[in-house]
């Protein structure tokens, strides 16, 4: 049996260690214990401040735990002996897009933008290449390849960044708030990437948002609350507990909220509210059975 | 009545330069007086640029930007007093806390205008509170806080100007639900309280259909709509010929209708689909019994 892409154990971080001085906080993660299997595609909730970007980037050593152990493809990322080269590796191997298109983006022109990762890890110019152009045909940017990247749209730079990280033929991509700073366009070409990286690459993909019908279209939902895992499971098991939600300080997606408004009406609404079409069956089921 | 009005507005960065970019294209808008009107449009579309002119921070290239009817060019040496009576809070507003606490920082818009010491700390206290600020912060370092704290304590610091127009560039962009829906419900009870004209700029549809009266829908430069929330998302080919949504809850009721559910049209909020299906189960429980 294949080792999950992912696995943490009691993992723990506090800022304390890293910014002495600023007097005792409470620990940020509190003991999250979350296994994801290769290809599955999982998407984070939490409010602000729950702890859910610490996690990611707690998963390819940006920061350190304070105690806990993880695992990578089966490998503890946090033994003594993870060398410099180790943590190299594991960042190609578990890549990571950030929120601000802009501080990401270091050249002057979008194809070398691209090959900056593939270059660091010493590859064979031939091959750059052929990942760069790979990659930039993946996102839909080929076209783009001579152009300047500040001169892109939001969606765009995003879709070049995560070309940038697509040439590194990672296995795992993490999602930092990939779409929170773009317009309904440029988060529905970010969100289709991601989605096509999964569905069509098997690449495992973590994305973490604070857009309920962002997560809806993810297979999983782990949501994060004080630091520890407060729920897991499908959208249909997460949307179906709105209490449980709005009390972790999210919300559910609006056609979720309409089914649970009509049941809280007395309307006897069985069925699914994990995704729009679910939801528009659920009552169109009723309806007709009135 | 109109608070806020642009007539025939142009603005061209870098105009007589090879790099030349027309931002506005003969723009011409109304706000009227006491409402929340949204601007709507994807990036790029005109819509920060249009939000500068408002208090004056830049000067169209042609056309006249119209305060209470009065043109705010029309005595430049008075752009002060402009821009105490139109409050622009930007995007990421966070980044542009300075002072030592919360509350020197949220006070330096009423001692910039002369206001007493007395009177200052009344602001202050009223605007925290607007912006859903935990008093306790006041004493804090701004940098102490969250992101979501920063956000209100910036907020707050243009609400304690009590301005008449209050304009907010994607206030919630990046919050999670509940930062949200705390910055956009103060916004709406500074609204209720003081009367002011409120303009705020976002991506979110859902948002813009639960907090605003009227909308604008800016796109390549110019304005495409301007109407209510009703007039505005019942266009949903042309929002999508433009790049831009309606909100979830009004394509799922359009489906809903598709498949022979006679759902109102021109519904908007959660809250409104409750009550129209509400209805309509309860209309065909009757005719069944």
């Amino acid at each position: 049996m294949a080792e999950p892409m992912i696995k943490t154990e009691n993992l723990w971080y506090s800022y304390n260690d890293q910014e002495p001085g600023r007097g005792e906080m409470q620990p940020v993660l509190r003991g999250v214990d979350l296994t994801i299997e290769r290809g599955e595609y999982v998407a984070i909730l939490g409010h602000n401040g729950s702890g859910k970007s610490t996690f990611a980037k707690l998963l390819n050593l940006i920061l350190e735990p304070t105690s806990g152990k993880i695992y990578i493809d089966g490998r503890d990322i946090t033994a003594e002996a993870m060398t410099e080269q180790d943590v190299f590796d594991l960042r190609r191997k578990v890549g990571m897009v950030f929120q601000n298109p802009d501080n990401q983006l270091v050249a002057t022109v979008v194809e070398e933008d691209v090959a900056f990762g593939p270059e660091n890890l010493g590859i064979p110019a031939e091959e750059i290449r052929t990942r760069v152009d790979m990659a930039l045909d993946m996102v839909g940017m080929r076209e783009y390849a001579r152009h300047e990247p500040h001169r892109l749209s939001g969606g765009q730079k995003q879709r070049v960044a995560i070309a940038g990280i697509i040439a590194m033929m990672p296995e795992c991509m993490i999602f930092d708030e990939s779409t929170a700073m773009l317009d309904p366009l440029g988060r529905r070409e970010v969100v289709d990437t991601i989605e096509m990286l999964h569905r069509e690459k098997g690449i495992t993909v973590l994305t973490i948002t604070h857009h309920m019908n962002e997560a809806a279209r993810a297979d999983r939902i782990v949501v994060i609350d004080d630091g520890r895992v407060l729920m897991d499971g499908t959208p249909e098991q997460v949307f179906s507990q709105p209490d449980v939600l709005l009390a972790a300080g999210l919300d559910v997606p609006q056609s979720a909220a309409l089914v649970h408004g009509l049941r809280k009406q007395g309307i006897d609404l069985p069925g699914c509210v994990g995704s729009v079409e679910e939801c528009i069956a659920t009552i169109v089921r009723a309806y007709t059975s009135v | 009545m109109a608070k806020i009005e642009l007539q025939h507005v142009n603005y061209i960065y870098g105009e007589g330069t090879p790099f030349e970019v027309r931002a506005l294209d003969d723009v011409s808008l109304c706000v009227r007086e006491g409402t929340v009107t949204g601007i709507i449009g994807h990036t790029g579309s005109g819509k920060s640029t249009m939000v500068q002119l408002l208090n004056g921070l830049s000067r169209p290239s042609a056309g006249t930007v119209l305060l209470d009817g009065e043109d705010i060019w029309s005595r430049p040496k008075d752009m002060r007093s402009i821009r105490f009576r139109v409050g622009l809070v930007m995007q990421y507003p966070e980044y542009q806390l300075f002072e030592e606490t919360v509350r020197a920082d949220i006070a330096y818009g009423p001692k910039n205008m002369g206001l007493s010491a007395q009177e200052i700390e009344e602001r202050v206290l009223e605007a925290a509170a607007f912006a859903g600020l935990d008093p306790a912060l006041l004493d804090e370092s701004p940098f102490d806080l969250s992101g979501g704290q920063k956000r209100r304590a910036a907020i707050a610091g243009i609400m304690a100007m009590r301005p008449e127009v209050l304009v907010l560039d994607e206030p919630a962009a990046g919050l999670d639900p509940r930062g949200r829906d705390a910055i956009l419900r103060g916004m709406r009870e500074y609204r209720e309280k003081s009367g002011a004209t409120v303009i705020i700029v976002s991506h979110s549809m859902e948002d813009m259909a639960r907090f605003c009266d009227d909308i604008i829908v800016m796109a390549h430069s110019r304005v495409v709509m301007q109407g209510s929330c009703k007039e505005v998302f019942s266009r949903s080919d042309e929002l999508a010929a433009v790049g831009l949504d309606i909100p979830e809850i009004s394509s799922v009721c359009s489906r809903l209708r598709a498949q022979g559910i006679e759902v109102g049209e021109g519904i908007f909020t959660v809250e409104e689909a409750i009550r129209s299906l509400t209805d309509l189960f309860a209309e065909k429980e009757k005719s069944k019994g």
